[in-house]
């Protein structure tokens, strides 16, 4: 199959409709005011989507969906939410969470807002699409949740949007993965002209993986600390929701340029704490008293290093030079200093490609997150470049 | 389309949020808030006599002619404006207050600094409807949160290592 940026586009405003339409449905049951945050076109692979699942402690309601279109919907709340939830719809239900009152209300919950996301779909494609009885997982449980649970490719593009309730109660997320033959589909519906095969993106995909491999191997040699990369997916976001994509808190790190076939930005952020771990062991002995200068440097020279480590592959792959800016110092609310960078990105492109990794120790000492954004028009010709004429 | 635009009623109370390319109206004690602003800018409306407020949080200064007008500061004033005077605000009582259009990085120098753009293109925007801008807090290399409470026309101003102010 294969992909082009219009469709991209498509998926992400389908996706993004569809879970507006669902959030209502959520907001018309509970008077919880519920808006869609960011929708991402992701591609990751189908064990990333499960360890996130696993990590955040999520719990689901899975719906399945045929006909017209194929496919899986899950619908994850953490478990907290979920139990609050089930109490404002059903007072006294939530005290059991997993319990049958609780189960059946949440099971009622993702019927209604996965049904209106479904609709949206079916009417762009002017089609019927049924979807089954909704399941119940709990990441607990004997049934390991994937949200894909079709198709062998380890690689899969899944529809991931971001929900939030006005007070906070209430944050969950809506997947959607159809299978390749339902992507399919829709890239003819849109007439998928300049298409890209899906195996380019995914060798992208595992390019940035490796990046990022190499990025955490990097780390662990300057700071003596073993690290592992949790995270590390490709997705397709409408410029405005990138900065939304990155917590709201305040972040130290730095942000570098690059130039070349594609040109970009980087961004290589840590929290306060890790900001000073980071340090401290790239300076053993002067940590207490190193000073705020001290700190700065150590930081700038490890986003130096992580870059190169990330971007090497890239030029590899690509075949071609990609040139690194100077590491400019940042210490600012987080999508403070992601809004600049995709602000510029924004005068020549609706959506981006964004790249995010999450470098980690074991015992969360420090976390480093990398976000890249490459130059869309320039990517997807480099892509085009790649594919297989 | 409209994509990240709260298409909500005008609310009367309680915390609303202000997306990037996206504007809100409350009134009442309505909290109008907006996180992360780093060339962006923030425009916030007050008409006190009416109590309601309105705030915008604007990528780029001018609208290219296709796409979502709550990404442009030229077209998401009038926008805003028209949003406030359905919900009871008179244009002649109106006041205005900004925040953002930092220059937080010094890249690629033919580009130009969007900040600076955006705040320009904010005070002019405002200037053709006739509204005065009557705090600001805008530019410098650092990024801004923001709340606009609609019961008094007060704009929080928070960023990471300078604090608050009020505006």
């Amino acid at each position: 199959m294969k992909l082009d940026v219009r469709s991209l586009r498509t998926f992400s405003r389908l996706a993004h409709t569809g879970a507006e339409r669902a959030a209502g449905s959520l907001s018309t049951m509970t008077g919880i005011e519920t808006y869609v945050d960011v929708t991402k076109v992701e591609l990751c692979s189908r064990e990333a989507v499960a360890r996130r699942f696993q990590e955040q402690d999520l719990v689901s309601v899975k719906i399945g969906f045929d006909g017209g279109l194929e496919g899986t919907t899950v619908l994850a709340f953490p478990r907290d939410g979920a139990a609050d939830l089930v109490e404002t719809l059903m007072p006294g239900a939530g005290a059991e969470p997993g319990g049958d009152l609780a189960v059946s209300s949440l099971k009622e919950v993702g019927n209604i807002m996965i049904g209106g996301f479904i609709d949206g779909w079916a009417d762009y494609l002017e089609t019927t699409i049924d979807i089954s009885t909704p399941t119940y997982v709990d990441v607990d449980g004997h049934e390991p949740l994937t949200a894909v649970d079709h198709g062998t490719e380890d690689q899969v593009l899944v529809f991931r949007n971001q929900l939030d309730s006005a007070n906070d109660s209430a944050n969950f997320y809506l997947y959607m993965a159809p299978t390749a033959g339902a992507l399919d589909t829709i890239v003819s519906a849109d007439g998928g002209a300049d298409a890209v095969p899906l195996e380019t993106f995914t060798s992208f995909s595992g390019m940035i993986a490796e990046g990022a491999e190499q990025a955490s191997e990097d780390i662990t040699m300057m700071t003596s600390t073993p690290t592992e990369v949790d995270v590390s997916r490709l997705s397709f976001v409408p410029v405005e929701g990138v900065p939304m994509a990155v917590e709201d808190d305040r972040r130290t790190g730095v942000v570098l340029e690059f130039e070349g076939m594609p040109s970009g930005y980087i961004a290589i952020l840590f929290d306060e704490d890790s900001a000073e771990n980071v340090a401290a062991s790239l300076l053993p002995g002067a940590a207490e008293d190193a000073g705020a200068e001290m700190q700065q440097s150590a930081i700038q020279e490890i986003g130096n290093i992580i870059t190169s480590g990330f971007l090497d592959g890239w030029a590899n792959t690509l075949e071609t030079t990609i040139e690194i800016s100077p590491p400019t110092f940042v210490d600012d609310l987080g999508p403070a200093i992601i809004d600049p960078l995709v602000t510029d990105l924004a005068q020549s492109q609706e959506f981006a490609f964004l790249i995010d990794s999450t470098i980690r120790t074991e015992d969360d000492e420090f976390t480093c997150d990398i976000y890249a954004l490459p130059n869309e028009h320039e990517l997807r010709q480099a892509l085009e470049q790649l594919a297989p004429a | 389309m409209k994509v990240y635009t709260s298409e909500e009623p005008v609310r009367s109370g309680g915390r609303i949020k202000v997306g990037i390319a996206d504007y809100a109206v409350g009134t009442g004690c309505a909290l109008l808030v907006t996180s992360g602003l780093g060339s962006c800018v923030g425009v916030a409306l007050y008409d006190a006599d009416a109590g309601v407020g309105g705030l915008a949080h604007a990528m780029l200064p001018e609208y290219d002619g296709s796409g979502d007008e709550a990404k442009y500061v030229d077209s998401v004033v009038p926008a805003l404006l028209r949003e406030m005077e359905s919900a009871g605000a008179d244009r002649g009582r109106i006041t205005a207050k900004l925040a953002g259009g930092s220059e937080m990085f010094e890249f690629t120098a033919e580009r130009g600094s969007i900040g600076r753009r955006n705040v320009e293109a904010a005070r002019r925007s405002l200037a053709a409807v006739g509204i005065d801008v009557e705090r600001e807090d805008v530019g410098g290399g650092h990024g801004r949160s923001l709340e606009l409470r609609v019961d008094s026309g007060a704009l929080r101003v928070r960023s990471a290592d300078r604090g608050e102010t009020t505006l």
